[in-house]
């Protein structure tokens, strides 16, 4: 740039000359000292640089102003948004029905609405923002409009409020003058101001006052009609003994004179009047009641009798209330006291008469036990004297059989032997009912199979049923029933028979159903039928519904035993009959259990073996009665056996002795003269002889016999004998040859 | 273009705040027609309430008008407005550039309080007194519309007075925090006499200091589009009293200047000047010293102030019709001026019309609302300057209730 600055044409000199000049007048420049005409530029100079400060100062102040601008703006907003939501909360606060106050943590307030300080006109005015919160209440306190008690000062409800003012929540009620009442609540809010909260409760309590005295009303009226209710008499006192209440019954017990009897009147005056009258039990005294009364610590409840004129008892029961009042009440329990009386007496000669009415039937007891025992004696003896002729007819009868080759002799033998038969069937059935009947009876409950048994009863009977016609039905069920054999077989050829007496033409059918665990035999007839009224005669003694059958036919005491011994044996006994078409007898016997040993008492149930000669065989029989001792000799003779009949004992080992023979088998009688026993007797002999089969031959059923027979090892036969049976034993007993 | 023709060739404006309207000073009774198509009534003393009040009214004169009469008229046909005015270097009217024309700016009362001082002899004035003046007025004004927050202060001077740095640097302190702004008075491109016009009378090395206050928003600007270069002269020698520098470099100053631009010395015209101005780098500003003329000695007469061992900078213009497009542009940033008073100064015309610039530009002025005149210099604040444009910008008021808007005629 320096080249243009000077003309490069110009000789070296005039630069020279020229650069010189230039340089000479800046530095006049430079030092400022140029003369006063160049005051214009001079001036144009420093306003140039005074409109460079001022520029910069007003870009400054520009800045700062449009900041405070800024922040005015900001705040302005600010202060609308505060002044809205001031707005707001006054509004707010303004609707609200309570009076609202709110006072900042400094306890100054800080806005309230104009119904804060309701029913308080003179403390309004001082209501405005930064009124200190004791100062508030102080005002309150010193309102005109505030109604305390008489009992306390104003200064006092200020102290209590400031107290109050010192916790989180509080609710109070506060009274002004004309009964007004205002309920306030006092808040404390998060930050430790405090909220107050005003709200007019005057109606609220002048309903609870309204209703508070309706329901005393109504209380007052409920108790009236409670106390009238009752049958005792109550009077109620208050704490300083005066009578606030009472009913009428307490008058008519007591028969005080309404007069002293008045609210308000003294329990002294009243009790005065009356104390002298009446007995104090329990050991209570009079002095001991009015001490109760008077005093002042807690009572406990008393509780004593009175006696009035003798006749009238009266339980009297004071307490206290919880006001210190007492009530007492009066029952008149003359009644109870006379029932209970009466009833101690009606005691003791109860337990007097009970002891007499005992005494009476033990002996009434003991008579019927003799009836009974001598009963059974009688039966006993009767049936086994009226048992041994016969038993001896029979055979007697049995005997004549060969020596009677004729048929007129045969038949005549015949009718002898029913006409026997039928009189052991009704000696023997009137022995079982006695037996039954005394509750002697003892069973031996075993395992019976009950095929066998039908087997037996179908041999029995076939003929029977075949005589009249009928066809004979009998199942054969291969099953072990829990029964006594004996009686079993009884009962269900009792019942067969009856069905074959009384059947004229059709069938009896015999059969057994399965049960669960039992076993129902049901024995079905085509008779005439049982009406449904005689059902249960049928079963009675000696009833016969057909009185036309002959006596050849039984007594009608079969089912009389039937029935008894199904009762014996628990077995279920029932009948069912259709007049005219037939009827079903059904006797329900539960199963053996399998682990019952199929060893029966085989008493009674012999095999019946063929009739065969018993040759030479050596019988040694004792029997006492000389009748049946001889008819059983016939018997047994009459099969080809040997007998040394004797009748005792003794005889028999003299007897054996004598001959020096052993014999083969013994049959003995049970019951011989002296007291021995037939077991007894055939010990002895086996101690003579050795062991040899012998046999008890008794009218005895009982199982103790048949239980010292089977202990013995001695086979037992029932008189009277069946001769089939004696024979078998005596075949049996055959030695080997 | 919002522009409509009044009853005689008078155009005005569309209706704004700032009302304006031109006139060729060749017509028979301008005022009148200025008069009509401001919407002056009619009959001042009839008093119509329909008219828009002005309370100031201030003339740009061709320098081919006769002035005195002028004003004369303008103040007894504007009356009870007050009228100012001055001769121009070219007059801006709704056209854009224009010349030998008669621009009327009226500020109407409705938005506007102003004062007036006039400085009848700048050679013989007391600064002091003037400044009491100002601040008197502008406490006046405060008093009488408190609301108002726009102030400014418009300065029209003499521009051969050769004074302006010194009035300008006398008023500063007057000013307060009020922007000034003005142009100096020209005559056409003969340099021979301003007028300044006021109170009916046209009055020469003088000045005219209008003092306003409205509730307008208001921007004072200046602005120029010349960038320095790094070819620099020094002044070695000068009379500072008359503007002249006489040689530049140690060698005489226009053949100096020719040789620094490379151009004939006895070609310097004003148009060169224009194209080729030379600025002061004072802190870190440029500033133009405008070459007004070649005397007959070969001195160069500036139009500013200059001194001995001054160091000038060769400046290059950028794009005109760019650079007032971005400066306008700057200006409407918070929204479009409603007018903007412009005082452009002369050289800027020249360079203009040697660019075949002056379409452009006057579409751009004419656009923007830009009224005013031509001049021989400007003032900024306490600055005298020169080949800027410098003026205020007047914004819409914000809408208030209290202003009601004026009833609109045409």
């Amino acid at each position: 740039m320096t080249h243009s600055l000077i003309d490069p044409r110009d000789t070296l000199e005039r630069q020279n000359e020229k650069l010189l000049k230039i340089s000479q007048t800046l530095m006049r420049r430079v030092e400022q000292s140029t003369d006063a005409s160049g005051a214009a530029y001079a001036q144009f100079q420093r306003a140039v640089l005074l409109e460079e400060e001022v520029g910069a100062r007003t870009r400054d102040l520009e800045r700062a102003l449009d900041l405070l601008n800024e922040s005015n703006a900001r705040l302005a907003v600010a202060n609308r948004e505060t002044e809205a939501a001031r707005s707001d909360l006054a509004n707010a606060i303004e609707t609200i029905q309570e009076g609202f106050a709110l006072f900042n943590p400094d306890e100054k307030l800080v806005m309230c609405n104009s119904r804060f300080g309701m029913h308080m006109p003179d403390i309004r005015d001082a209501l405005k923002p930064g009124l200190s919160f004791t100062e508030y209440v102080t005002r309150v306190s010193a309102s005109q409009f505030l109604s305390l008690p008489d009992s306390e000062r104003p200064e006092d409800w200020l102290k209590r409020r400031l107290t109050r003012h010192k916790d989180d929540h509080v609710i109070f009620n506060v009274r002004m003058i004309w009964n007004r009442w205002v309920q306030v609540s006092e808040h404390r809010t998060g930050d430790g101001g405090t909220v107050i909260l005003q709200t007019d409760v005057t109606d609220i309590m002048r309903l609870e006052r309204q209703e508070r005295d309706r329901m005393l009303d109504d209380q007052a009226r409920l108790i009236r009609a409670t106390l009238e209710h009752l049958d005792q008499g109550v009077c109620i006192f208050d704490a300083g003994a005066r009578m606030v209440g009472h009913n009428q019954r307490l008058v008519e017990l007591l028969a005080i004179p309404v007069v002293r009897f008045h609210m308000g009147a003294t329990f002294a005056s009243i009790f005065d009047r009356f104390r002298d009258k009446v007995d104090f039990s329990n050991g209570m005294a009079p002095e001991d009641i009015e001490n109760w009364v008077a005093t002042r610590d807690h009572r406990a409840p008393l509780s004593f009798e009175i006696r009035q004129g003798g006749s009238r008892t009266l339980a009297v029961f004071a307490q206290e209330m919880p006001d210190k009042g007492f009530v007492i009440s009066f029952t008149d329990v003359s009644a109870q006291r006379a029932a209970v009386q009466a009833i101690r007496e009606v005691n003791e000669t109860l337990e007097q008469r009970v002891m007499e009415r005992t005494l009476e039937l033990e002996d009434a007891l003991e008579e019927a036990e003799r009836a009974n025992a001598s009963k059974s004696r009688f039966v006993a003896a009767a049936s086994h004297d009226l048992l041994q002729p016969l038993s001896a007819a029979m055979l007697y009868v049995t005997s004549l059989e060969k020596d009677l080759p004729t048929q007129a002799g045969q038949q005549v033998l015949a009718k002898a032997s029913n006409a026997l038969q039928s009189a052991e069937n009704i000696l023997e059935a009137l022995f079982d009912i006695s037996k039954l009947d005394s509750g002697r009876t003892a069973v031996m409950v075993g395992s019976v199979p009950l095929g066998s048994v039908l087997a037996q009863l179908r041999d029995e009977v076939q003929p029977q049923a075949h005589k009249k016609g009928l066809k004979l039905s009998i199942v054969l069920p291969e099953v072990n029933v829990l029964s006594d054999a004996t009686y079993l077989r009884r009962i269900l050829q009792n019942l067969v028979s009856n069905a074959i007496r009384y059947t004229e033409q059709g069938r009896v059918l015999v059969g057994a159903r399965r049960l669960q665990n039992a076993v129902r035999i049901e024995v079905w007839d085509t008779g005439p039928g049982i009406p449904e009224d005689q059902q249960d005669i049928i079963f009675g003694e000696f009833q016969r519904l057909n009185a036309t059958a002959s006596a050849a036919e039984g007594m009608g005491l079969g089912l009389a035993i039937v029935d008894r011994a199904c009762a014996l044996l628990g077995h279920p006994l029932q009948v069912r009959s259709i007049v005219g078409k037939g009827t079903l007898f059904t006797v329900e016997i539960p199963l053996a259990p399998p682990e019952l040993a199929l060893s029966s008492p085989t008493a009674g149930i012999l095999p019946t073996g063929t009739a065969k000669g018993l040759g030479n065989l050596i019988v040694m029989l004792i029997e006492n009665d000389a009748e049946l001792r001889g008819a059983l000799s016939l018997t047994i003779e009459g099969w080809g056996a040997d007998v040394l009949a004797c009748g005792s004992e003794e005889e028999a080992r003299a007897l054996l002795n004598e001959i020096g023979v052993a014999p083969d088998v013994i049959v003995a009688d049970y019951q011989l003269d002296n007291g021995r026993t037939g077991a007894q007797a055939i010990q002895a002999l086996h101690r003579q002889v050795g062991m040899l089969p012998a046999c008890i031959i008794s009218a005895n059923r009982s199982t103790e016999l048949s239980d010292e027979c089977a202990i013995l090892g001695l086979e037992l036969m029932h008189k009277p004998i069946d001769a089939d049976a004696l024979r078998g034993f005596l075949q049996a007993a055959q030695p080997v040859h | 273009m919002d522009l409509s023709k009044g009853l005689s060739g008078a155009f005005a404006n569309a209706p704004g705040i700032v009302r304006s309207a031109f006139v060729h000073y060749d017509v028979s009774d301008p005022v009148e027609h200025l008069a009509r198509a401001l919407g002056v009534s009619g009959d001042p003393s009839a008093g119509n309430e329909t008219a828009p009040e002005f309370e100031l009214v201030i003339l740009f004169v061709s320098s081919d008008a006769d002035c005195a009469p002028l004003i004369k008229s303008a103040k007894e046909r504007f009356a009870p407005a007050q009228v100012v005015g001055c001769t121009t270097a070219g007059e801006i009217s709704q056209a854009g550039y224009a010349s030998g024309e008669i621009v009327a700016v009226a500020f109407p009362r409705a938005h506007f309080a102003a004062r007036i001082i006039l400085i009848p002899d700048l050679d013989l004035y007391d600064p002091q007194t003037v400044i009491e003046q100002m601040i008197r007025n502008r406490h006046d004004m405060m008093r009488e519309e408190p609301d108002w927050g726009s102030e400014f202060t418009f300065l029209l001077i003499d521009g051969l007075s050769t004074r302006e740095d010194e009035l300008t640097s006398d008023l500063a302190v007057g000013l307060g925090p009020v922007p000034l702004f003005g142009g100096s008075a020209g005559d056409g491109v003969d340099f021979g006499q301003t007028f300044l016009l006021h109170d009916g009378q046209a009055h020469s090395n003088a000045a005219v200091l209008m003092q306003l206050r409205t509730n307008c928003p208001i921007k004072v600007f200046k602005t120029d589009h010349l960038i320095p270069t790094e070819t620099r002269m020094v002044v070695t020698g000068a009379n500072p009293e008359k503007r002249t520098v006489h040689e530049i470099n140690a060698e005489p100053a226009a053949r100096e200047y020719a040789r620094m631009l490379g151009k004939d010395p006895e070609q310097l015209n004003t148009f060169t000047f224009a194209a080729h101005p030379v600025v002061v780098r004072i802190g870190g500003q440029h500033h133009v010293r405008s070459i007004q003329r070649v005397a007959d000695n070969g001195d160069l007469v500036f139009f500013s102030a200059i001194d001995e061992g001054l160091v000038l900078t060769l400046a290059e213009p950028q794009n005109m019709v760019t650079h007032l497009e971005q400066e306008i542009a700057a200006l409407s940033v918070g929204g479009p001026p409603d007018t903007i008073l412009a005082c452009d100064c002369l050289l800027r015309r020249m360079e203009a019309q040697q660019k075949q610039m002056t379409r452009p530009i006057s579409r751009i002025l004419a656009e923007n609302r830009v009224v005013g005149f031509s001049t021989y210099g400007e003032q900024l604040n306490s600055m005298h300057v020169n080949q800027t444009l410098t003026g205020v910008a007047i914004y819409p008021p914000p809408p208030k209730a209290s202003d009601a808007t004026e009833p609109e005629q045409t």
